[in-house]
């Protein structure tokens, strides 16, 4: 504990422990009161210069010291000078101190403890001290974290003997107080920082409170003894869980202190831990007769009697170890005062214990609270007082003891003893001649208190008391804390003065060690009060949300104080916003109004920081009662610029209001204000954060942040979405994975950091092809030590683009560009103006005069400026300039002003069209365009340009006479005006040529314009540009539809001629034989002699004979050729003529005609032979269908109404169709060669084309057999002429 | 049949040009059998040189008929050269889906007969433009 060579002040267990100048500054009180100061000070939000000001100033102050300096630990374990208060203050800021160096307060630093040293004037080993003038010394160092961040020294400069180890002691709890606070604050302030303040709360609330220091406790307590009782060597065992282990050793000599310690003879320490096990297995004191051999340590120590003392607290055993003097045994009294003292031990170590549990971290909180339960009891102190009594009396040799404390202004008796038997008590002292006495702090005695004047007799005779010895108990600051007193001698001899020097002696030890557990109860309180107020701190600061804060604050406030209920209203824009009261009161609205109004009004009237009073007075007597409040206090809660931010208000506390409950009520008003602050300055920084954040992941500009190992912090969401993950998936990731997504080769860390280093200011993406501009700022993180390079990519690929696109526009565009001063000189020109002005390179024409040397006179230049003035600009204006050589030049000017804001021009900027050809050369391009134009408008084919997707660009004027719009043509597919059946075959045709064929003559049915087919003969080009890539393709058609009709109706007609001359020529062999076998049949019927039964045969010959006349006649209607007639025609009528002409084949095949005619249909306009010549075609195609398979053929004609549509079908269950979709081409058959032209349906398609009507066929459904479909427009007023159709059938 | 054969020396003959012969047969036996005397001759050519020189009640001519001469021409020619027997020709086809024979009959404005031809059409055709036989 102490530097060698110092001497350490004296302690005096029967003497008050300081002199009396300075006792009632630095009394335990005061000490108190100091420390809530700070504390105070510190919950104020004070900034850490300010605080350790107030802990110099104060602590100066209360130690009645010189100077008190403040050092700061600093990288390397340098001390810096930072502050200080006192002597030579200015020169101790910035003063340096390493930690080897010889200096008080750098030994207080490397062995972690306060250090004080006396008599400096005689000791030459700190230069330092001597510098400052110091006479006494004393460094508390600052643990924070089990780090020391910091030392306090204390000086004095006049007085040799100043430290002593209260002061000591109370300089390390200020040193660990300022430390903590100092600690708090600096977290406090990274707090606001960051955003994590509740996390770094708990982290405060750890940091507390210092390390413990037990073995100071210990160290010094065995220093003293052993300089009390004169020995060489005392040390002190204690024991947890395990084995007694050494804990404190006060030897004569170093050397001997470090070979007990050192232990090189393992004996020493396991035989006093022997011993220490006797003492504590004895319970109380003992003696033991040691030698050298014993102990082990040689002639370092005397042979003799050893005292052995054993103490206990709840958690550890304890043993003081008083080795032999060198001469003379111990006496009993001094052997007692080891006993005494290993109780004061005990306490020491308890409370060494309750410090360590109390600093050791907030985790342990509620080990804490336990433990301060145990003091709150006070155990060991009643454990203490009352072996205390007992002993006493034994000591002094009185049957009975007592001690008395003074509470509310009377003693009462708490410790007795009576015949060696302890008891607890509480009784008062009857006040009288000895509590007078006492009260002026004066012993009182009497052998034969019956004898005294104005005695108390009958409290005499209660007590059956007759001999009294009392002593007053008195504290650090002279005040009374109680008596203690003994009654009737056992030898029955009269009191002594050495019996009242004794009583004095042992009051004192009992006064220290009441003031001790008044302080210890003190601290524990302060550092309940700060645990809550830290707790309240933590928990109301994790509440943003105002009324959750509210609420919890009034709880945590009401429980604090001790209070029943309580209210706390925020006062926010001028009023009482929220509200709340403890208990909840949220049902009653009007309550809350009224208690709002009360306060308001409380508001106005008491400025106070804390009114303490009635409810009634304070609130109305009105709320008072309604809150059933009696007793009111009223805490104003500041705001942080010193205004309103609220009112707490409690009510139900059991005490009145003490100036610690005053301090207490500030320094939660000063939590409320700094969370209430909190609060908004969180929210704000939270908005601001979250504002920041939301439009750092808006720019579209790529930005990313890496610390100094070059690991991403941070990056904005369009950088992560341009590398396709999510941005959380690239924190931590080195910048180099940038790089190796772009597959470069890298020898750099960050490439934007490269890009910077190489001084541009430009990043090549290098697989993107893209060009950034980046932009680079280093900043120091929040967490404070580490650079954090924050890199902003702007996409300016498309920037460069544009630039570059521009110069080569200006660079290689024909045109004359030029940029121009109004005064008449080029600033920019490109080199085709250079050309066209005749001269050799720009530089040649930046020189020249634009006024006199390229025009031909400056009025003219003149003209056009003052056209610009009032224009703006010169739009294709023309003008005669002059080449270098002087020849002229027509250009046309197209140009306009630059001017800066104050409307100033500043220049021009245009450009020049050489014109001087460009008549002739517009002549030549009109007359062959117009040449163009004539033939393609002029053609009798159709043209149609198509772009190489298929999409018409062009269509000639033909298109527009034939029918056709604009919009159906231009813009849409080609393929749409090919005719149903002939897409594929225009398709093929197109992709032929895409693939740069020439398909000519491709016969194919187009889409008339008015929405029917027509036959077109057509050829298709591919048109390439001058890359010869073919960029669109010419179609010609040639309508031949005419022509087709003709080769059609030729087929036709030969094929008729043929058919006709042949049945015809059948016709007329048969009618020849028919017309004999009727004649002459009717020839016979006519023949009166032809018997009946011939008649009758006769009969069934001309029946039979006109039969075949019908079909004949049949036959040659069919044959007969008729010219396309427009009449109403009956299609029953005609389908029954058709079904007739093949009843023949029908029945002699066995294929059943089922006919499902409806008798209603409507008549159609057409020609009856062509109906009857489709309905014959399709008859016979299903015929031959259905004769082909071997099941019962049938064929189903159905027909009827379809709407405005007559329909008739033919169903058969023959085959089906191999090809649906091709049948009705021409000369498409799928029968034998030979047995069908192919003609037929194609020709049936034509008729009902020509009819208006539609054929179509399908496979059936069922699989069996194709439909056939014709249909037709039903013809108009059917009724009507339905009667004159008849007519017209053949 | 003496009667007849009385009456058919004061009325002269039906000129029937006709190569088929059961057309022949049938004809001439109708015209007989209802009083009528028949000439028949196969060629058309023939016919026109009887005609030229003799007498007779009517001309019944197939249209077609073998010798470079058919009906409609005897017809015309009966038109230009016996103008008296102009509207006693009767002509029988049996080519009425010809479309140019229909035309050229309508043209000619003969009266013809479609074979199959009843007796009765014949009978009622002969009889209302040559008369009834005596």
């Amino acid at each position: 504990v102490l530097a060698s060579g110092a001497t350490l002040k004296e302690f005096a267990s029967n003497s008050t422990p300081s002199p009396e100048g300075r006792t009632a500054p630095n009394s335990d009180d005061a000490f108190q009161k100091l420390l809530l100061r700070v504390a105070a000070k510190a919950a104020g939000r004070a900034d850490p210069t300010s605080l350790i000001q107030l802990f110099c100033a104060a602590t100066r102050e209360f130690f009645q010291v010189s100077g008190v300096y403040f050092w700061r630990r600093h990288a390397g374990d340098e001390l810096v000078g930072e502050q200080a208060d006192g002597k030579l203050a200015e020169r101790f800021i910035g003063l340096r101190l390493l930690p080897q160096q010889s200096a008080v307060t750098a030994e207080a630093v490397r062995s972690r403890r306060t250090i004080f040293v006396n008599q400096l004037q005689s000791s030459p080993t700190f230069p330092a001290a001597h510098q400052f003038e110091a006479r006494s010394l004393m460094a508390a160092p600052l643990v924070v974290f089990d780090e020391v961040i910091g030392a306090a020294t204390f000086l004095h400069d006049s007085d040799e003997e100043f430290f002593n180890e209260d002061l000591a002691a109370k300089a390390t709890i200020l040193a660990g107080q300022l430390g903590s606070l100092l600690e708090a604050t600096r977290l406090g302030e990274a707090s606001r920082e960051e955003h994590r303040r509740a996390e770094i709360l708990a982290e405060v609330t750890h940091a507390l409170h210092g390390t413990p220091d037990v073995a100071a406790v210990l160290e010094a307590l065995a220093d003293r003894l052993r300089i009390l009782l004169r020995t060489r060597l005392v040390s002190i065992l204690l024991r947890r869980e395990g084995p007694f282990e050494l804990r404190a050793v006060s030897a004569e000599t170093p050397q001997l202190a470090n070979s007990f310690r050192a232990g090189h003879d393992r004996q020493t320490i396991r035989f006093a831990a022997d011993l220490a096990q006797r003492a504590v297995s004895a319970g109380e004191t003992i003696t033991i007769s040691i030698s050298s051999d014993q102990h082990s340590l040689g002639s370092m120590v005397s042979a003799g009697m050893l005292i052995a003392a054993p103490f206990r607290t709840t958690r550890t055993q304890g043993a003081i170890l008083v080795y032999p003097r060198h001469e003379g045994t111990f006496t009993p009294e001094e052997k007692a005062l080891v006993a005494a003292i290993a109780g004061l031990g005990a306490v020491a170590v308890a409370h060494a214990e309750l410090c360590a549990t109390a600093q050791a971290q907030a985790k342990e909180l509620q080990q804490l609270l336990e433990i301060s339960s145990e003091l709150r009891s006070s155990g060991d102190l009643e454990h203490f007082l009352q072996a205390f009594v007992v002993r006493a009396a034994d000591f002094l040799g009185f049957g009975r003891c007592f001690i008395a404390l003074l509470e509310d202004g009377q003693f009462h008796v708490r410790y007795a003893v009576a015949r060696g038997e302890a008891r607890r008590l509480d009784t008062v002292y009857p006040e009288g001649i000895a509590t007078r006495a006492l009260r002026a702090k004066e012993a009182f005695w009497s052998d034969d208190l019956t004898q005294l004047a104005g005695a108390n007799l009958e409290a005499i005779a209660q007590y059956h008391a007759r001999q009294l010895l009392t002593v007053p108990l008195l504290g650090a600051d002279e005040a009374v804390l109680g008596m203690f007193g003994v009654l009737d001698r056992l030898d029955g001899t009269g009191i002594s003065q050495q019996d009242i020097r004794r009583a004095r002696a042992l009051a004192a030890q009992v006064s220290v060690v009441l003031e001790v557990a008044h302080n210890l109860h003190q601290s524990e309180r302060h550092r309940r009060r700060a645990e809550a107020l830290m707790q309240l701190a933590r928990e109301i600061d994790g509440l943003l949300r105002l009324p959750d804060f509210a609420r919890k604050f009034v709880e945590r406030a009401i429980q604090l104080a001790g209070a029943r209920a309580g209210a706390v209203a925020l006062f926010q824009d001028g009023r009482f916003q929220t509200v709340v009261l403890h208990p909840q009161r949220t049902e009653d609205r009007a309550l809350h109004h009224r208690f709002v109004q009360a306060l308001s009004g409380f508001v106005a009237k008491r400025p106070e920081a804390i009114v303490s009073g009635s409810a009634a007075e304070l609130l109305g007597p009105e709320v008072a009662s309604s809150l059933n409040w009696a007793d009111c206090v009223v805490v104003r809660l500041p705001g942080s610029n010193g205004e309103l931010a609220g009112l707490l208000c409690l009510s139900g506390r059991t005490q009145p209001l003490s100036p610690e409950d005053r301090e207490l009520f500030e320094a939660v008003a000063g939590h409320a204000a700094m969370a209430l602050e909190n609060a908004r300055l969180f929210t704000r920084i939270e908005q601001a954060n979250r504002h920041w954040l939301e439009i750092f992941d808006a720019i579209t500009d790529f930005i990313v942040v890496h610390d100094e190992t070059d690991k991403v912090l941070r990056v904005n969401r369009s950088l992560a979405a341009m590398i396709g993950v999510a941005p959380s998936e690239l924190i931590g990731v080195n910048m180099r994975a940038l790089l190796t997504l772009t597959n470069e080769g890298t020898l750099y860390s960050c490439p934007f950091c490269r890009a910077m280093g190489e001084d541009s200011d430009e990043f090549v993406h290098p697989a993107l092809d893209r060009t950034y501009l980046v932009s680079t700022s280093r900043v120091h993180g929040a967490s404070g030590e580490n650079l954090q390079t924050i890199h902003v990519l702007k996409d300016i690929t498309d920037r460069r683009e544009a630039e570059r696109r521009y110069r080569e526009l200006f660079d290689n565009i024909q045109e004359g560009l030029f940029f121009s001063t109004p005064e008449g000189r080029f600033i920019e020109v490109n080199d085709a103006l250079v050309a066209m002005l005749g001269y050799a390179s720009r530089e040649e024409l930046l020189q020249v005069d634009i006024p006199t040397q390229v025009y031909f006179s400056p009025e003219q230049r003149q003209h056009h400026s003052e056209i610009l003035a009032k224009d703006g600009h010169l739009r294709n204006f023309e003008a005669t300039l002059r080449r270098k050589n002087g020849t002229p030049i027509y250009v046309l000017i197209n140009a306009f002003g630059m001017y800066d804001s104050q409307g100033n021009l500043l220049q021009i900027r245009g450009l020049m069209l050489d014109v001087t050809g460009l008549h002739t050369y517009q002549s030549e391009l009109q007359r062959e365009r117009d040449f163009s134009g004539k033939i393609l408008s002029n053609t009798q084919s159709l043209i149609l340009v198509s772009d190489t997707a298929g999409l018409i660009s062009y269509a000639n004027r033909r298109w527009y006479e034939a029918g056709f719009e604009q919009r159906e043509l231009l813009g849409r597919p080609l393929l749409e005006l090919a005719a149903p059946g002939f897409v594929r075959a225009l398709s093929d045709a197109l992709q032929s040529t895409l693939s740069g064929g020439q398909v000519d003559n491709l016969e194919l049915q187009i889409m008339r314009g008015n929405g029917h087919a027509g036959q077109f003969s057509v050829n298709l080009s591919p048109m390439r540009d001058e890359q010869d890539n073919i960029n669109s393709i010419v179609v010609v058609m040639t309508d031949i539809t005419d022509s087709a009709d003709l080769r059609d109706k030729l087929v036709h007609a030969e094929k008729m001629a043929a058919v006709g001359q042949l049945v015809s020529g059948v016709a007329h062999e048969v009618n020849n034989p028919l017309t004999a076998i009727l004649g002459f049949a009717d020839l016979l019927m006519e023949n009166p002699e032809v018997p009946e039964t011939a008649r009758k045969d006769l009969r069934v010959i001309l029946l039979e004979a006109q039969r075949t006349k019908q079909i004949v006649q049949n036959l040659l209607s069919f044959a007969r050729q008729m010219p396309p007639q427009r009449k109403p025609v009956q299609l029953n009528l005609i389908l029954r003529r058709t079904i007739q002409l093949r009843s023949y084949d029908f029945n002699s095949h066995g294929v059943d005609v089922i006919e499902h005619l409806d008798e209603g249909l409507p008549d159609v306009i057409g020609d009856a032979h062509q109906l009857q010549q489709v309905f014959l075609n399709i008859l016979n195609n299903a015929y031959d269908a259905v004769h082909e398979v071997g099941r019962p053929a049938r064929i189903e004609i159905t027909s009827m109404r379809a709407g405005e549509a007559v329909e008739v079908s033919f169903r058969d269950n023959g085959p089906g169709i191999s090809h649906p979709g091709r049948i009705f081409e021409p000369f498409f058959t799928t029968k034998e060669v030979g047995k069908g032209t192919g003609l037929g349906l194609s020709i049936c398609y034509g008729i009902v084309n020509e009819h208006g009507g539609e054929i179509r066929c399908h496979n059936n459904t069922d699989g069996q057999g194709a439909t056939f479909i014709v249909r037709f427009p039903a013809a108009p007023n059917t009724a009507s002429l339905s009667v004159a159709a008849g007519v017209n059938q053949p | 049949m003496t009667t007849p054969a009385i009456q058919r020396s004061v009325m002269p003959p039906v000129l029937l040009i006709e190569d088929e012969p059961s057309i022949m047969a049938l004809v001439s036996a109708t015209l007989e059998r209802n009083g009528y005397e028949v000439v028949c001759i196969e060629s058309g050519a023939d016919a026109l040189r009887m005609l030229e020189k003799g007498q007779f009640l009517g001309v019944v001519s197939d249209m077609r008929t073998p010798g470079g001469v058919d009906g409609a021409q005897v017809h015309t020619w009966i038109a230009q050269h016996r103008p008296d027997l102009v509207d006693k020709v009767v002509i029988i086809t049996g080519d009425y889906a010809n479309e140019e024979t229909v035309s050229t009959l309508r043209k000619i404005g003969a009266f013809y007969l479609e074979k199959p031809f009843r007796v009765q059409d014949l009978i009622s055709a002969v009889e209302k433009t040559m008369g009834k036989a005596r």
